[in-house]
């Protein structure tokens, strides 16, 4: 079974794709931490920050409706949150956009910026994960000093979550195949427990399996692997480029539009 | 020189106490090509787990003269290369690449040495352009190709095999029988396809209910029509023929 793997372009040859994975993840943590520190009004500076992410997936020749996608599969959580805040905070408040003036509440703009923000920083994820190859964000993490299991454990998922998946969907099929009518909602959740049993234990039998091959090839608890990276003279220049941009809106644009 | 296996009266009881091997003897030379035959459940994966050591029963068990033991284990497990049933269980690294370079990382090998023996592997399996793909982006022959790419990478003297041809097209099936057919390492094979090991070793093992109840000339065996009938087993059609 084929799936829609997050790091479907990472593959592609762009200048954003030859760049070291550490330095695309450091420059991504900081652009996040300071698009959250925005403050909640400041609705404007936010499509100033969206410029960021937005040039970095056009070089990265990501398409754009895929980056959406993306967004729009993880966005309901955010919806509800940032829906929810009109309804306890109704402070009125004026907007100006330009020659255009009108009056609103707080809990809206708080909304908006949530969902800006939310935009904003998950378009910068999608652009490090789609010109970054998973293994070469694993190594890049594992150089930058995030603990060997923790990375271990990532590695398994994205290795792993695919055949979990099929395993699911095989599941479902076979009961698709045999349930024949409406068996009741208790009978349905016993049923569902049952598979989940199933699928759990499969698991585990694979783990085990998993093991074995590991330990078959010599694994004595060191995760050990050949590392591709190189920070090149290249990457110091995107790094430059980075700082000038996120200085350049925290310090000048900033002040201006607050 | 010492024999590839030297199995001396194993035997090994499942935690619920199912009896999975009994008293099971067997000598394997090198540069022999084995088939473990058998019906479903008669023990041949379980066989081959216990020669790298990954199950411990009553009895000893040899590998190229080394004992199996807690620390023989190291040295066991670079000389006996296991090739599991499902390929997804053994690669398990982000890159094809990755997960051939793995077992001579764990061995020790130089960044220089662990490149030249993953290049040569990958040659002969005939992935070479595959190495910086993912596993899940290859197709079943590929992953049965890249599972033995693993092993060989690390050069064992001796390789088993489970169910190799498990969901493999005629083509496929094809190609994996050239492929081990010229391999100089000891091979020990389980499988239920009869043409599968006609095609490939020169001597049979036939186990049943965790018993061997046969050994010997590939062809003699099999042409047994009474045995492996009696067994669950059939002759197969080059054979027959």
């Amino acid at each position: 079974m084929h799936h829609a793997h997050i790091d479907k372009f990472a593959y592609q040859d762009s200048p954003i794709h030859r760049l070291d994975s550490r330095v695309k993840f450091i420059v991504l943590v900081v652009f996040t931490a300071l698009v959250i520190s925005l403050p909640r009004t400041s609705l404007s500076i936010l499509v100033c920050y969206a410029v960021g992410p937005f040039t970095i997936l056009v070089l990265g020749k990501i398409p754009l409706r895929f980056a959406f996608k993306q967004i729009l599969l993880v966005s309901p959580f955010v919806l509800v949150l940032a829906l929810s805040c009109p309804l306890y905070d109704k402070t009125p408040v004026t907007v100006a956009f330009g020659p255009l003036v009108w009056q609103s509440s707080l809990g809206w703009m708080r909304c908006f910026a949530i969902i800006g923000k939310f935009i904003i920083t998950m378009l910068a994820l999608i652009a490090l994960v789609s010109t970054t190859r998973f293994n070469n964000l694993l190594t890049g993490l594992q150089r930058l000093g995030l603990p060997k299991v923790l990375i271990i454990q990532l590695g398994f998922l994205y290795r792993y979550i695919f055949v979990l998946i099929d395993r699911a969907h095989h599941i479902l099929r076979a009961r698709a195949g045999r349930k024949l009518r409406n068996l009741g909602l208790r009978v349905e959740l016993k049923t569902v427990a049952s598979m989940l049993g199933s699928l759990f234990i499969r698991s585990i039998d694979t783990a085990e399996r998993i093991n074995i091959a590991m330990q078959g090839r010599g694994f004595d608890g060191n995760w050990r692997c050949l590392s591709k990276l190189q920070i090149r003279r290249y990457d110091f220049f995107f790094v430059l480029i980075a700082a000038l941009f996120m200085l350049g809106l925290h310090l000048f644009v900033r002040p201006i539009l607050q | 020189m010492p024999k590839a296996i030297e199995i001396d009266s194993f035997s090994y009881k499942y935690p619920d106490g199912t009896i999975a091997l009994s008293k099971i003897t067997l000598n394997i030379e090198h540069n022999q090509k084995v088939a473990l035959l058998g019906p479903n459940g008669a023990g041949k994966s379980t066989l081959l787990l216990a020669m790298a050591g990954f199950v411990k029963g009553t009895g000893k068990v040899l590998i190229d003269g080394l004992e199996i033991n807690r620390k023989n284990l190291k040295k066991i497990r670079t000389c006996i290369g296991c090739c599991l049933e499902n390929p997804d269980d053994q690669l398990f690294m982000p890159t094809l690449f990755d997960d051939v370079a793995f077992g001579p990382l764990n061995m020790g090998l130089s960044a220089e040495q662990v490149k030249k023996r993953v290049a040569n592997a990958l040659e002969t399996v005939g992935l070479s352009e595959m190495a910086d793909k993912a596993p899940n982006h290859l197709s079943a022959g590929q992953k049965r190709a890249a599972a033995i790419a693993t092993i060989l990478s690390m050069k064992p003297k001796i390789i088993t095999l489970d169910e190799p041809d498990g969901n493999l097209d005629p083509r496929n099936r094809n190609n994996l029988i050239s492929l081990l057919k010229n391999l100089p390492q000891t091979l020990i094979i389980a499988t239920c396809n009869m043409n599968f090991a006609a095609a490939l070793a020169e001597r049979a093992v036939l186990l049943d209910k965790g018993r061997i109840v046969a050994d010997g000339d590939v062809k003699k065996i099999m042409s047994d029509s009474e045995l492996m009938t009696e067994h669950g087993l059939e002759v197969p059609s080059k054979i027959r023929e």
